[in-house]
């Protein structure tokens, strides 16, 4: 009903004047500068060192794919490639392990405190990281956890768990409640129920929710940098720590960049459609 | 439920009193207790001991001080006499603020181009999204290398070209610089936010303004945007509560200086800590960072709810 008003009113309005046409191509000029310095980076990555540090900037050369190859076959490089890999679908796992149940119970038993639990679980993403990191660095040095992934995978599980949390009820409120009550009066139990009815139906949710996960572990910097060294470091830290021994190596640095986010960018134009509703934890939809 | 009444008798009578007493929880809070009490224990339970630790002196590498119970020494140090602190304070607000500001003029300008039919919409959405992505550490690597670079920059080789004298960014302009850098990561953030908002105004709505004669500034003003208001009020709060966070950028692009001009809040929690080992001192100013996050997050709330609610 409302998708056929508005593409009756999307039709009317194509944009046939100049002024529509100007304010096209202005946009397309703006979303090229926006992006500039991903492609600018990615460009860096196929030139030679000499070519990237060139000043003027060199925009025609002959491409090479060395900074790529060397980038992915360093085994420094790849050892914290496989840290980030495996800290982010660890913690993924684990919040999802803990946190769907959670957000299903939310979802189906509205008792009065539905609410307030919500808000306590939204608050503890609001708390500064570093009201708490001073305790965990004298713990975790204490057990043994420093610089292991594990200590990193339980953190970013914490980190992730406010979101699957929110975002999982968000789309269990979704799913009518008569599949679930005629699954009940089949005598189903609430773990077969949640397991055989619920989570197929779930798929999209569950996907965009774990992406967004994922995309946030990845990306994460300063418990990394704090509580990690060679062991258990990921890409931000090994790109961090590049700069600082290879700053002019801008060739090398770009391709390592550019190998570093991709990923994300997979993960991140994959779950575009609920982003949205990621980042707001569910609140817009 | 027959387990559960078997267990509680089973229970009851071992201790021989009250069999009520020992009914299991039922399942609603066994699915969700686990994920409550994980994180509970992850994030505040930490927090109490930071409390614990802020009214300790306690260095880490010098043993030999011992751990003396120093009550509200730190805090007071901190807050009367240390002038990194104070400046990190203002710092810190006018950063946040900075950003926040300049996310949501480019992100409501982005979301109003992106809300119209064209060719590429598509495309052009991704493109934009894209900085999002892009993780905070590579973000201030390739803007503090390939853009900002006082010699070989691409920021400056614009300016050269244009005949403007180029500029050391990073070390002239710091807070700018460190404003442009995150302000580049965050747009999208908003800009997804006011882009939603602005889908959800009915096009009846807006086709009834201009039938009553609106132009396109008047229809914006008072159509869309107090229709995006509570979009608006999304962006401001979720994006102060990341943005007050900002580690990474000001780690790669500025390390909190020239002198101490960006350092932030979290960057001088981070400093205390691993610079100087001073465990009291650095829970002292995470306690600090939290009660200042918590008036910010309170004040915003109100300050937004009296706003858009209309009743001053």
């Amino acid at each position: 009903m409302i998708g056929t008003i508005k593409g009756g009113s999307g039709a009317r309005k194509q944009p046939a004047s100049i002024g529509g046409s100007l304010l096209t191509l202005a946009t397309y000029l703006i979303a090229f500068a926006f992006f500039f310095p991903i492609f600018w980076t990615v460009l860096a990555g196929f030139k030679t060192e000499l070519d990237a540090g060139a000043s003027p900037p060199v925009f025609f050369f002959h491409p090479t794919l060395d900074n790529y190859h060397s980038a992915l076959f360093d085994t420094g490089y790849t050892d914290f490639f496989k840290n980030s890999a495996w800290l982010a679908i660890g913690s993924t796992l684990l919040a999802f392990l803990l946190g769907v149940p959670a957000a299903y119970s939310l979802a189906i038993y509205r008792t009065k405190r539905v609410k307030g639990t919500l808000s306590w679980v939204l608050s503890t993403k609001m708390m500064p990281v570093v009201g708490v990191i001073v305790p965990i660095f004298v713990i975790y040095r204490q057990i043994g956890l420093l610089d292991s992934r594990l200590g990193m995978i339980f953190l970013y599980a914490a980190m992730n768990m406010p979101l699957v949390i929110w975002m999982m009820h968000s789309f269990f409120a979704e799913i009518p409640r008569a599949i679930i009550e005629a699954a009940e009066v089949d005598g189903a139990g609430v773990l077969t129920i949640l397991a055989r009815v619920v989570l197929p139906v779930s798929g999209p949710g569950l996907a965009s929710t774990g992406l967004i996960c994922l995309i946030f572990s990845w990306n994460e910097f300063f418990l990394v940098y704090m509580l990690t060294a060679g062991n258990a470091g990921t890409l931000p830290l090994y790109l961090v720590r590049f700069m600082s021994s290879h700053g002019q190596s801008l060739a090398s640095m770009s391709a390592a960049s550019t190998i570093a986010i991709a990923p994300v960018f997979v993960a991140g134009w994959a779950a575009q459609r609920s982003l949205v509703r990621g980042l707001t934890m569910g609140a817009v939809k | 439920m027959s387990i559960g009444v078997a267990g509680a008798q089973a229970a009851g009578r071992a201790e021989g009193v009250r069999p009520s007493r020992f009914r299991p929880p039922p399942i609603r809070l066994l699915l969700l207790l686990p994920a409550l009490l994980y994180m509970g224990l992850l994030t505040q339970a930490p927090f109490i001991v930071t409390l614990w630790y802020s009214i300790h002196k306690w260095i880490l590498d010098r043993p030999d001080f011992g751990k003396p119970l120093v009550g509200l020494d730190n805090f007071t140090y901190t807050v009367t006499q240390d002038t990194v602190f104070r400046d990190a304070v203002l710092t810190t607000v006018e950063i946040t603020a900075s950003i926040i500001a300049v996310c949501l003029v480019l992100g409501l300008s982005f979301a109003l181009l992106l809300n119209r039919p064209f060719r590429g919409r598509g495309v052009v959405r991704a493109l934009m999204i894209s900085p999002f992505f892009v993780m905070p550490t590579v973000n201030a690597i390739v803007w503090k290398n390939l853009l900002l670079d006082p010699s070989g920059g691409f920021v400056n080789w614009l300016l050269t070209s244009l005949h403007i004298s180029a500029v050391d960014w990073l070390t002239q302009y710091p807070k700018l610089s460190v404003v442009a850098i995150a302000s580049w990561q965050w747009t999208p953030f908003m800009m997804l936010i006011l882009l939603a908002g602005l889908q959800g105004v009915p096009d009846e709505v807006r086709e009834a303004a201009k039938l009553d004669g609106a132009s396109g500034v008047g229809e914006f003003l008072y159509i869309t945007l107090p229709l995006l208001a509570r979009y608006i009020e999304l962006c401001l709060l979720l994006g102060t509560i990341y943005v007050l966070n900002l580690f990474g950028e000001i780690r790669v692009a500025t390390e909190g200086g020239p002198g101490t001009q960006t350092t932030t809040l979290p960057y001088y929690v981070y400093q205390t800590i691993h610079d100087y080992n001073d465990v009291g001192s650095s829970a002292a100013l995470g306690v600090l960072m939290v009660i200042f996050a918590s008036i910010i997050a309170a004040g915003l709330l109100r300050l937004l709810t009296r706003t858009f609610s209309g009743d001053e």
